[in-house]
């Protein structure tokens, strides 16, 4: 008799149990056929922004948050992410470097600035700018460099050009006193 | 420190979660008539998204991803919170039966509300620490019940106002979150 | 046909998820600043509904009413997980538009209310009509708000890529107000109005 009333009571949660092991085996599934997918979406994605400053990139390394750009064996630059704090929110930037003292060029990576005003960081006409500059230029032209902020958007642009100093500064640094222990 | 207060402060002013991210909105027409209401709205919401935020950083942090199988983040979540929803539904039973009565169905109706599970997707994305997430909780929480209080305050009073047929009830209360979110993007840039 | 194309008809226009039943507003704000973000979520909505109205209405003489809601909740969570990998793994430019509102589509008002309203109380073929009227409303309602908010906000119209026009003043322009998260209140308000005034939904 106990043992017929404890099956009724039990009986709901078995249900539940049993439905939660077929949606869990059903998951379980569709992660193994989609995992390589996403893999491959994500270093497409990261060779896509590389190509798109180094564009005869052939290959890439990635250690200490620095990716090394080669061309056919040769080095050719370095490249990593520098994030700043915009008006919106973070922005993250891509930014390539040809050598320890050159910019080669900078991509955005995602932003939440006004749209129309400070979401122009994100165009050519300004991540041009930074093209071929010597690390310490990249500063707002009023403050020494060689930038010019674009009209309006003083304080997204003021972001970008922060960021990409500083974390440039610091990752040259990284890089020589590595090569000087090498 | 520093960190904390502007993840808490920023999901508050800037990237509220009714007014800019749209998070808990079913909710917010139907509960925003009372200014009660929705305080107590606001409240449960607020609790039940810190205690969901600490449960699921624990269960990210030390099961999903040493395990690999963080792609289970959406069923566990959500179970966590229906879960959770429930004891403490049934703790506020057991201890205090007018407060019990006075939240009625929207206890079981934070389940649903996406404010909560958003917070831990949020956390997740952003990848919190554990104080940035319960701060994140808080200042989402928080931002919510604000926006709700002032909502119903002001809907209160536009009960006894003049409004066009058409537009009465929910379409005027859409046009009056506009006002409040142009009136938020003035704390844009703030931090 | 009768009654498939009643149930269809019912989810598509009197009881339009959004204009008249108010339900599922949280993605809709969000995601409507472009059509192609319209139409990926309308997609991943119209593909849980199925999944969740058919499974569950398969079900439905098996769950105990006890533990119902997490029954409910556990099948929807798995089909937007199962969504969710899928689209990461095959548009993955959508998927990082859509962002967190896809995982949000488990407490989607929308899929749970069906849930527990009809499919859980209906046959199969039923409640696959019924999820199917229910995603093309929501669609057409999520469409129309993106549309009002993409043209006037960006001043131009282009689809997946697909460039349709460019407005003359507009393009140069465009009027902010619309693509900015507030604009999403204006339009939507202005429309339940419009809907009203002219009768096509009651009040």
């Amino acid at each position: 008799m106990l043992a017929k009333t404890t099956l009724k009571n039990a009986f709901p949660i078995i249900i539940l149990t049993v439905i939660v092991a077929i949606c869990v085996t059903a998951l379980t599934f569709t992660e193994s056929i989609t995992r390589d997918k996403i893999k491959a979406q994500e270093e497409q994605k990261i060779q896509h922004m590389l190509s798109a400053i180094f564009p005869d990139m052939s290959r890439y390394d990635f250690t200490n948050d620095i990716y090394t750009i080669y061309s056919d064996g040769a080095k050719v630059g370095y490249a990593f992410l520098a994030v700043g704090k915009g008006y919106g929110g973070d922005i993250s930037i891509l930014v390539g470097l040809k050598d320890e003292t050159t910019v080669k060029g900078i991509t955005i990576v995602s932003h939440s600035e006004t749209p129309g005003l400070g979401s122009r960081i994100a165009e050519s006409s300004f991540t041009d700018r930074f093209i071929g500059l010597n690390v310490e230029d990249v500063a707002l032209r009023q403050e020494g460099g060689q930038i010019d902020a674009i009209t309006g958007s003083t304080i997204s642009s003021r972001a970008v050009i922060d960021a990409v100093r500083t974390t440039a500064m610091e990752k040259v640094k990284q890089l020589t006193e590595s090569e000087g222990r090498e | 420190m520093n960190e904390l207060i502007t993840i808490f402060l920023g999901l508050v002013l800037i990237n509220n979660f009714l007014l800019v991210r749209f998070l808990g909105l079913c909710s917010f027409i139907g509960v925003s008539t009372k200014l009660s209401n929705a305080v107590s709205m606001g409240v449960a919401v607020t609790f039940v998204m810190a205690l969901a935020s600490v449960v699921t950083w624990i269960i990210r942090h030390f099961i999903l991803i040493p395990f690999n199988i963080e792609y289970m983040n959406i069923i566990v979540y959500i179970l966590v919170i229906a879960s959770l929803v429930q004891i403490v539904e049934l703790f506020i039973k057991r201890t205090n039966i007018t407060l019990y009565f006075a939240f009625g169905i929207y206890l079981p109706l934070v389940t649903v509300n996406c404010a909560v599970l958003g917070v831990t997707l949020i956390n997740a994305t952003e990848n919190y620490s554990f104080l940035g997430s319960v701060a994140a909780a808080l200042g989402g929480g928080l931002g919510y019940t604000l926006i709700m209080a002032m909502m119903s305050g002001i809907r209160e009073k536009l009960e006894l106002a003049n409004t066009p047929e058409t537009m009465k009830g929910t379409p005027i209360a859409f046009i009056l979150a506009m006002l409040l979110g142009l009136a938020f993007v003035g704390f844009v840039g703030m931090i | 046909m009768g009654k498939f194309g009643k149930e269809f008809i019912k989810g598509l226009i009197i009881t339009n998820p959004v204009f008249v039943l108010v339900l599922g507003l949280c993605p809709l704000l969000a995601i409507s600043t472009s059509i192609d973000n319209a139409l990926g979520m309308s997609l991943a909505v119209l593909i849980v509904l199925l999944g969740s109205n058919a499974i569950i209405a398969a079900i439905r003489r098996f769950i105990p009413n006890i533990v119902r809601i997490p029954i409910f909740i556990v099948v929807i969570a798995t089909m937007v997980t199962i969504v969710n990998l899928t689209f990461h793994a095959n548009f993955p430019d959508l998927y990082e538009s859509l962002g967190i509102y896809l995982p949000l589509v488990v407490v989607n008002c929308i899929v749970l209310a069906r849930a527990e309203a009809f499919a859980s109380k209906n046959p199969i073929v039923h409640s696959i009509a019924d999820a199917l009227g229910m995603s093309v409303g929501f669609m057409l309602a999520l469409l129309m708000i993106s549309f009002l908010r993409q043209v006037p906000g960006t001043g131009s119209l282009s689809v997946f890529g697909f460039h349709f026009f460019t407005l003359p003043v507009l393009g140069k322009n465009p009027i902010a107000i619309f693509i900015l998260p507030y604009g999403a209140f204006l339009v939507i308000a202005l429309l339940m109005a419009l809907f009203r005034r002219t009768g096509v939904m009651k009040l």
